[in-house]
């Protein structure tokens, strides 16, 4: 195949426009570089997200569904989970994940910065807290971050706006946390609960995880990217990129990629990032091999693809006999608790998990179909009473447990599965650790008893969710020994010195909160560092 | 992102509608007090056609299964016979039951009589109360939680 090469080289090549592509984008854009980002989806349009429909929640199963797998678009690609009980979820176009996330936007601790430090396991991170504290912020004022100041398990931070409602469904949970006498807190959640920007705040609609029609729920293609877009940055969508090409001396010189008509393109730059998060970024090193690099782009370690950490997820549904709207507000944010968040060590595991309270992301349709497969709500005679008892009575407590890095968690090249370009897909390999099982445990009792102090009447378990690959963490880690890590402090390429990285997978351990925030803080970070450095940004 | 194909009413023609009348029924009956509706009242022929057209074939090979009488014996009589072909395959049926479903919990009488808002969530949205946090003052009290 001819490869055609008809645009102008630039100075910064960007791949992926998601959460940390668009921050990045807009960090550099004051360095007044020709910035390009290319981005293998779509410009979503809000007036058609689901919930502007009749049949909204059908196509959360369908075409929305946040499965690349079930969705199976054609700016999607196949992700082989055979070898994980852990699915992975995400979506491509511009914006990326934040188009289906539920938002739910807390930052890392300080002491997920030191597990080895403080807890004798994986390893501390080149960087702390504290230096990204100012870009939490800066990410929380551009994004739109709603909350409430003064929660004792974080040092002091300041949120541009107030918290969500939390509804009955926090009100009658928090009194459980009461009871126990456990911590809880009402979520920070990138979700407008006031007019900002331009933006008008969030309708209680539910479904976030579909796209928000209303615009309240912080996704980068209305936050970051047109400011980013006004400023000068290219964005071209539908481009697909299958490698980062070297020169002669071994830097990236530009990238390989296909277009909206599967021409194969070639895009040169000086300079290029990564952020296709923790599957997608390692996907495309290990796709890029050369002579000087017969094993991947910047894998001279040998750990691109691996150490890769999800969040493992325990859920415990209460069901209730009073309604408790749950159908109603943001999905997934609500309330939480930090009780079990630190390493305790009267504990049979280390490090711990934070309990999340959602609304029950589940209207009718979802409550009644979910019901049917699991056998708790039967077709025919005895459905209606059955719905009735479980519809907006039912509440989920999400225990998101740590993941401690391994090697044998990886992410390779399936050898047969490819996309829709021929582009080799990737296959995950993925255990439960035995540290992560006791945490799920532990998570499981804790939410069974919050649920009973709170009056629920009955309790569902699902002791580990297979749909909670959200968050695709540490197969490119960062660090200061090029041996142990493929980038460094400020997410250089320890062998590629214009090649960064700057998405989940390099997180060197996971925390056990979300981690958007944190990966855009992480972006801005790095993008101040890139700028810090720009007059010998190669050097060693 | 919505590509479902659309067909014409005529697509509709050769499927027995008393049949799919009383499999509707089966699978979601009128409440025995008579205040939630069966799925037979329902114009699932539409939502079919213009929702769900890829599994009309589907519905065709179900209702093959079911005999002349079926739409006339008692409601336990044709679950038994639902629940048997339930059984013989499985795929199958939870693809009925997905689309019986999202018929039945689209329809804005079902929405009203479940107490969820009629129409879609926008532009309309819900309103929610802001909830009591008060007791945050208590958590406030623990002090420090975090380690550094």
């Amino acid at each position: 195949m001819n490869t055609s090469s008809n645009h102008d080289p630039v100075d910064v090549l960007i791949i992926g426009a998601g959460a940390s592509g668009a921050a990045i984008a807009w960090n550099l854009t004051e360095t007044r570089m020709r910035i390009l980002c290319l981005e293998q989806g779509d410009w979503m349009t809000p007036s058609k997200y689901p919930t502007n429909s009749q049949n909204w929640e059908a196509q959360q199963f369908g075409a929305y569904h946040i499965d690349p797998n079930v969705r199976g678009l054609e700016t999607d690609y196949p992700i082989n989970n055979q070898d994980s009980p852990i699915d992975v979820l995400n979506f491509n176009g511009v914006g990326g994940s934040t188009i289906v996330y539920a938002a739910h936007f807390p930052r890392l601790h300080p002491s997920d910065f030191k597990v080895k430090t403080l807890d004798g396991v994986a390893d501390d991170w080149p960087i702390s807290y504290d230096d990204l504290d100012p870009y939490f912020l800066q990410n929380d004022r551009i994004m739109g971050v709603s909350g409430l100041a003064g929660d004792p398990m974080y040092p002091p931070k300041d949120l541009p706006l107030p918290p969500l409602p939390i509804g009955m469904v926090g009100e009658v949970v928090a009194k459980g946390f009461d009871r126990l006498g456990w911590h809880w807190w009402p979520s920070d959640a990138a979700i407008l609960s006031q007019p900002y920007e331009g933006r008008d705040k969030c309708l209680n609609l539910n479904p976030c995880s579909s796209g928000c029609a209303q615009g309240a729920k912080s996704s980068t293609d209305i936050t970051y990217w047109p400011q980013a877009i006004r400023s000068g940055v290219e964005l071209r969508t539908r481009c697909r990129v299958r490698e980062v090409t070297v020169n002669e001396h071994g830097m990236a010189d530009g990238v390989i990629y296909y277009d909206a008509d599967g021409h194969e393109c070639f895009q040169k730059a000086e300079v290029v990032i990564m952020a296709c998060n923790g599957v997608g970024t390692p996907r495309i090193l290990l796709n890029s091999k050369s002579p000087q690099f017969p094993d991947g782009l910047a894998n001279r370690s040998g750990l691109v693809g691996k150490n890769l950490m999800f969040h493992p997820v325990g859920v415990v549904r209460g069901i209730f006999e009073e309604r408790l709207d749950t159908h109603k507000g943001p999905q997934g944010s609500c309330i939480l608790s930090k009780e079990f968040y630190e390493t305790d060590p009267d504990r049979d595991f280390v490090r711990g998990y934070n309990m999340q309270v959602a609304r029950g992301a589940a209207g009718p349709l979802a409550t009644a179909f979910q019901g049917f497969r699991t056998g708790d709500i039967p077709w025919g005679p005895g459905h209606h009473e059955k719905f009735h008892q479980r519809f907006d009575h039912t509440v989920n407590v999400l225990a998101l447990c740590e993941d401690l890095p391994e090697e044998c968690n990886r992410v390779t090249l399936d050898p047969d599965l490819v996309d829709s370009d021929g582009i080799p897909a990737p296959k995950i390999t993925y255990r439960l650790s035995e540290n992560s099982r006791k945490m799920l445990a532990h998570g499981l009792a804790r939410g069974e008893e919050v649920m009973r102090a709170a009056g629920a009447k009955e309790i569902q378990k699902v002791d580990l969710l297979r749909s909670a690959g959200w968050h695709l963490l540490g197969t490119a880690r960062m660090g200061n020994d090029p041996t142990r890590s493929v980038v460094n402090s400020w997410g250089r390429s320890h062998d590629v010195k214009n090649l960064f990285i700057v998405d989940g997978s390099i997180f060197v351990t996971g925390g056990g909160v979300n981690p958007t925030s944190t990966i855009q803080a992480l972006a801005l970070y790095i993008g101040d560092k890139i700028k810090e450095n720009l007059a010998n940004l190669f050097d060693d | 992102m919505d590509n479902q194909e659309k067909l014409p009413p005529e697509a509709f023609d050769d499927v027995p509608r008393r049949h799919l009348s009383a499999l509707l029924d089966t699978i979601v009956p009128a409440s025995e007090d008579g205040t939630m509706l069966s799925a037979q009242e329902m114009d699932f022929p539409s939502y079919l056609l213009s929702q769900a057209a890829d599994f009309l074939a589907d519905l065709k090979r179900i209702l093959v299964h079911f005999d002349d009488d079926f739409p006339d014996l008692p409601l336990a009589e044709r679950v038994a016979l639902v629940q048997t072909f339930a059984e013989s395959d499985a795929q199958m049926f939870n693809a009925l039951v997905f689309r019986v479903y999202d018929c039945y919990y689209q329809d804005d009488r079902v929405r009203t009589l479940i107490g969820a808002r009629p129409g879609p969530p926008f532009p309309g949205g819900h309103v929610i109360i802001p909830g009591d946090l008060s007791s945050l003052e208590t958590v406030k009290t623990r002090g420090k939680g975090y380690r550094r």
